[in-house]
């Protein structure tokens, strides 16, 4: 079990932080802009739906890199260092591995640069602007990388239906809250057209396009009666891999949340 | 949660060098150009932030009908006002408003990271990444609530929105009392991201 998979509903963590702040230090901002270029550079963004012309870009990232890169990459944390570091710390970690794991730059040169900017905080970036680059990260930003297709054939589910909330095995990355696992919900409604993932999560089940239905949950049903707040509904959007039946539900026991 | 762990003095001092190291190699490796990152922070700055969302609140709140259309067809709606272009772009290219009303509050999350609505919102604050707030707001969204200052009484439905799949939410909050004199602009300055996500009430002006 991971714990980002099953973050939903863990309890006795204390009070949550009222920090209004997007970035608690300035150099935050840097991290998530190294992380939003990527993903506007992204080779993947070649045969979006959206499509750009990255494969002419003047860059030498050749990469996929998505949400689902930086999402698997906190699924796979230490449970104690995801709650111990921030938000950007993770990021920070995570990207700088991923360019070192893929070549791009060596943890020897990392940590020769780092140590040279430790000593020397204002010492200035090289100067080399790309325009093209920058003109792609405008139109990503504008344009996005939604998910969409057509449908071509009707959803398994309509408006109404009660479902079932699948259990498949965990692997690296998924959609599904862990919470939601084995628990009954009702279809509130039903999206139009399909939707893909950005990778393929193998046994999870998401990453062709598909229908995603929005489900709603009686929190009674999640946490049980006695453990639940009165006269709250749950709702989530679940790809339709993450859904069955319930006359295929083995038995109608709940496992204890 | 993290005044648990021991971290070294130089924490910040440290990062703060090891991305400006990250940056700079990247740029010479050809991987960035020098105003990359700053072409990324000045969007937010100038074209998707919570400025957007407080125009499109306030226009529903001087205009049931927009309202109306707003819930029924959100990207349409947003579509009708004159915003920054990129209303429908990245982490919005999918978005959905819900109203909060006498009967119902609504709290938007996202349990598995930090699904948000990025044109009409900018980027999340510190709360809403908190691991604890994405585990305790399922939950228990009345007890998280109360700990922003807002107190839902039982007998309201408590509405929560996991964000997991395409859908970006965001709350139209309710118009704060006596201040139907008050004009579109002048409403807008009232809403707050907070209030946008369901853990504030929109106040109104300090008399």
């Amino acid at each position: 079990m991971k714990l980002a998979h099953h973050l939903g509903g863990i309890e006795n963590l204390g009070p949550v932080s009222t920090d209004t702040r997007v970035f608690a230090e300035p150099w935050e901002q840097r991290i998530f802009g190294i992380h939003t270029v990527m993903m506007a550079e992204s080779a993947h963004l070649a045969n979006a739906r959206h499509a750009y012309p990255v494969s002419t870009l003047p860059t030498t990232f050749k990469n996929d890199w998505t949400w689902a890169s930086l999402r698997t990459g906190a699924e796979d944390m230490n449970p104690f260092e995801y709650f111990k570091y921030r938000y950007y710390e993770k990021w920070l970690g995570g990207i700088s591995q991923f360019f070192v794991d893929q070549g791009y730059i060596t943890a020897d040169e990392l940590a020769q640069k780092t140590a040279h900017f430790r000593a020397h905080p204002d010492a200035a970036l090289p100067e080399q602007p790309n325009p093209e680059l920058s003109r792609q990260v405008d139109a990503y930003l504008l344009n996005g990388d939604s998910g969409y297709h057509e449908a071509h054939a009707a959803p398994r589910f309509a408006a109404g239906a009660e479902v079932w909330v699948a259990d498949p095995q965990a692997v690296d990355h998924t959609r599904l809250p862990g919470y939601l696992r084995n628990r009954r919900g009702v279809v509130d409604c039903v999206y139009g057209g399909t939707f893909a993932y950005f990778v393929s999560t193998g046994v999870d089940g998401i990453g062709t396009p598909m229908p995603v239905y929005r489900i709603a949950f009686d929190a009674a049903d999640i946490w049980g009666p006695g453990k639940s707040e009165p006269n709250t509904t749950i709702y989530a959007d679940l790809f339709e891999a993450y859904l069955q039946p319930v006359a295929d539900q083995p038995n109608n026991e709940r496992t204890e949340p | 949660m993290s005044n648990l762990f021991e971290f070294p003095e130089d924490r910040e001092a440290s990062s703060a060098a090891k991305v400006r190291a990250l940056e700079a190699l990247l740029i010479e490796k050809g991987v960035l150009g020098s105003d990359s990152v700053d072409a990324v922070l000045k969007h937010f700055e100038t074209m998707a932030g919570p400025f957007n969302g407080a125009k499109i609140v306030a226009h529903a709140w001087v205009d049931p009908a927009y309202k109306q259309r707003l819930l029924d067809d959100t990207p349409k709606a947003i579509a009708e006002l004159s915003l920054p272009l990129g209303m429908a772009g990245a982490e919005g290219e999918h978005m959905a408003a819900v109203a909060n009303s006498s009967d119902v509050h609504n709290l938007i999350i996202c349990t598995l990271c930090s699904c948000y609505p990025w044109p009409v919102l900018g980027l999340p604050p510190y709360w809403y990444k908190d691991p604890v707030f994405r585990a305790r707001g399922v939950r228990e969204p009345r007890a998280v609530l109360q700990e922003f200052g807002v107190t839902v009484p039982p007998t309201k439905q408590v509405k929560v929105w996991d964000s997991s799949a395409q859908i970006r939410w965001f709350v139209i909050p309710e118009q704060p009392a006596n201040t139907g004199h008050l004009s579109e602009a002048e409403l807008a300055t009232l809403v707050t991201p907070e209030s946008m996500m369901g853990v504030a009430l929109v106040a109104a002006p300090a008399v």
